[in-house]
């Protein structure tokens, strides 16, 4: 448990100014090659087999479909989310590794789009999730989609794509919508307090009435064995 | 994946597991998902689980007022959206007993065809990548994009046209498009023996699909199975010769059946109709410069259009099946009630669910793609 909490995690260490340059050539190389997990939640998803097909082609930026969540940088959420969709997409969202960007495909996840008078969608992704980049229409074109990629590649070599961090110092905030939507005893296999503590991201946001919710609903999981923190939260108990 | 499931199955000592299928997978079409249960690699049972796209179609249908529901019905079926809305105005035509001009029927065929052969390239593309055939699936979504270009030329919009409104269609074809069609027909025609030896004539191919969720005709029937699919089991039942709509009935045109009622004959027939929707399309650019006249029938003000009280039923055949819609009015501005029967949620549910039985694992992707099912149009 502890030799995993050693490993330095690059972004931190800001003083030596060799670090700084390595983490420039981090972010370029990482800007560079970047999987995308398409979650197809809507009709958006029409528009992707185009762009990264033989006509518009995305491979020729370095982003490649993946089929695992655990090894894609992207999750590209293409169209409305259902309720029942959104529960999926928020057990991807926590699987994938970070750093991790989400982008939102579509009117749909803007506000609701064409749907917004049906009781059966989410209407704004970014209650539920930090979103990085949206692109919005309906639907949008092949071009609007790697335009929005090339941004997404500009800003994580710029470094200012960190919505996967506010993940973790908000996740109150982001646990409290999901626990209106799913109702209170909606929880996850992943410990995202584990991990963000993990990351050094704990902050004010981190922790609130929502976790101390979602801590006296937590059923003891075997999945949850394997959750990162779990060890030192026996004693206590 | 799941939420609800994950305590972890205490499994029996045995080969069987039950396994999710999707909705997040990459062999499964679209948001959709299958509970399997499996004996070894045999699929013992399939338990097909929707519901991920779910929007309420039909009830947001009676929130809008009868014109703004063309924007919304293209978005059921996304891969073939231009028969949603020829449907949906058919009924409001009837209910009205609006008439529709000449040209302006002949311009919905060329539409609707031009989207059949869009929806199949589309699918080929699907199957072959179930099979690992991932060049065909280049191929045939870099073909289908030459379609979508000339929908974006004549409707203005690549994938969803919105281009049918109850009366007629909402705009005149710009000049030399007709030519620009043909050079596109002749330009797909001659990629057809390419795909033939890339795929449809492929040992890779034919190996795995054949015998692969058989179904006979008398099943098929029984299960509500329409259009390719039913013509894969023998039966030759196509809505436009049988009950022709718009001006089908003028038109010179086959329907291609098969016998195996397998993966392999249904993506067959697909590709035989693919020929003959070509050739409808060819009829329509030839017989168009001569007919004349009106694109549109006069319709009142469409904010404050109360369509007179009554219901109607209207079909049509769709690339996936027979499509229709039921639509009742009370005479106020919004319709009472609409009603979808899908094709896809008869080949999505029940028979993909039957046909999975006994088949492996690795062709449970392919039995659906070659179904054809359009997920969304399942949950609606």
């Amino acid at each position: 448990m502890s030799s995993i909490k050693q490993i330095p995690v690059v972004e931190a260490k800001r003083t030596n100014p060799l670090a700084r340059v390595f983490d420039d050539l981090v972010r370029f190389c990482r800007s560079r090659s970047l999987f995308i997990l398409h979650y197809c939640t809507g009709c958006g998803a029409i528009e992707l087999p185009p762009a990264m097909t033989s006509r518009f082609d995305m491979e020729r930026l370095g982003i490649q479909p993946m089929v695992s969540p655990r090894q894609a940088d992207i999750l590209l959420i293409t169209g409305y989310v259902s309720i029942k969709t959104l529960k999926r997409v928020i057990l991807t969202y926590e699987q994938m590794g970070s750093p991790k960007y989400v982008i939102g495909i579509c009117s749909c996840t803007v506000n609701g789009g064409m749907y917004w008078q049906s009781y059966a969608t989410a209407k704004k992704l970014d209650e539920y999730m930090p979103v990085d980049l949206y692109i919005a229409g309906c639907m949008p074109r092949p071009e609007a989609v790697i335009e929005g990629l090339q941004q997404l590649m500009d800003r994580i070599h710029a470094g200012e794509a960190n919505s996967w961090e506010d993940y973790y110092r908000n996740y109150d905030y982001y646990l409290g919508n999901q626990q209106k939507l799913f109702g209170e005893d909606w929880q996850t296999p992943t410990d995202v307090i584990s991990e963000a503590k993990h990351y050094d991201l704990l902050s004010n946001g981190t922790l609130g009435d929502h976790t101390r919710l979602l801590e006296q609903h937590q059923k003891p999981l075997e999945a949850l064995e394997m959750r990162l923190g779990h060890e030192q939260k026996e004693p206590a108990k | 994946m799941r939420p609800e499931n994950y305590e972890a199955q205490r499994q029996p000592p045995s080969n069987e597991f039950e396994l999710n299928f999707g909705p997040n997978h990459p062999g499964i079409e679209g948001n959709y998902a299958l509970k399997v249960k499996l004996h070894g690699d045999v699929v013992l049972e399939a338990q097909a689980d929707g519901g991920y796209l779910h929007r309420g179609f039909e009830k947001l249908m009676e929130q809008r007022l009868w014109i703004q529901n063309i924007a919304l019905v293209p978005r059921i079926c996304v891969p073939d959206p231009s028969p949603m809305e020829l449907c949906y105005s058919m009924a409001v035509e009837q209910l009205c007993g609006l008439h529709v001009p000449q040209r302006a029927n002949w311009i919905r065929v060329m539409q609707l065809e031009l989207s059949r052969i869009a929806a199949h390239l589309f699918t080929f593309g699907g199957h072959a990548a179930t099979t690992g055939m991932y060049s065909t699936m280049y191929w045939g979504v870099a073909d289908r994009d030459l379609v979508l270009d000339l929908f974006e030329e004549f409707t203005g919009g690549r994938v969803y046209s919105i281009y049918n409104i109850p009366g007629g269609v909402r705009r005149e074809l710009p000049s030399g498009f007709l030519q620009r069609v043909s050079e596109t027909l002749d330009y797909i025609e001659s990629r057809l023996p390419d795909y033939d030896n890339l795929f449809f004539k492929n040992q890779v191919f034919v190996k795995r699909a054949k015998d692969v969720g058989v179904m006979t005709q008398e099943q098929a029937l029984a299960w509500g199975v329409t259009g390719p699919n039913l013509r894969a089991t023998g039966l030759a039942f196509d809505v436009r010769r049988d009950d022709p709509y718009l001006i089908y009935d003028q038109l010179e045109f086959e329907i291609p059946t098969e016998e195996s009622g397998d993966a392999w004959a249904r993506t067959l027939v697909r590709r035989h109709e693919l020929m003959e929707s070509i050739r409808i399309v060819r009829q329509v650019v030839e017989a168009l410069p001569d007919i004349h006249g009106p694109i549109r029938a006069p319709i009142p003000n469409p904010l404050a259009w109360n369509v007179p009280a009554g219901e109607t039923y209207t079909r049509v055949e769709s690339s996936k099946g027979e499509l229709c819609y039921y639509v009742v009015s009370d005479g106020g501005p919004k319709p009472y009630r609409v009603h979808v029967r899908g094709p896809s949620s008869m080949h999505a549910v029940q028979v993909l669910e039957k046909l999975s039985v006994g088949s492996r694992i690795e062709d449970i992707a392919q039995t659906m793609f070659s179904l054809d099912a359009c997920p969304p149009e399942v949950d609606r």
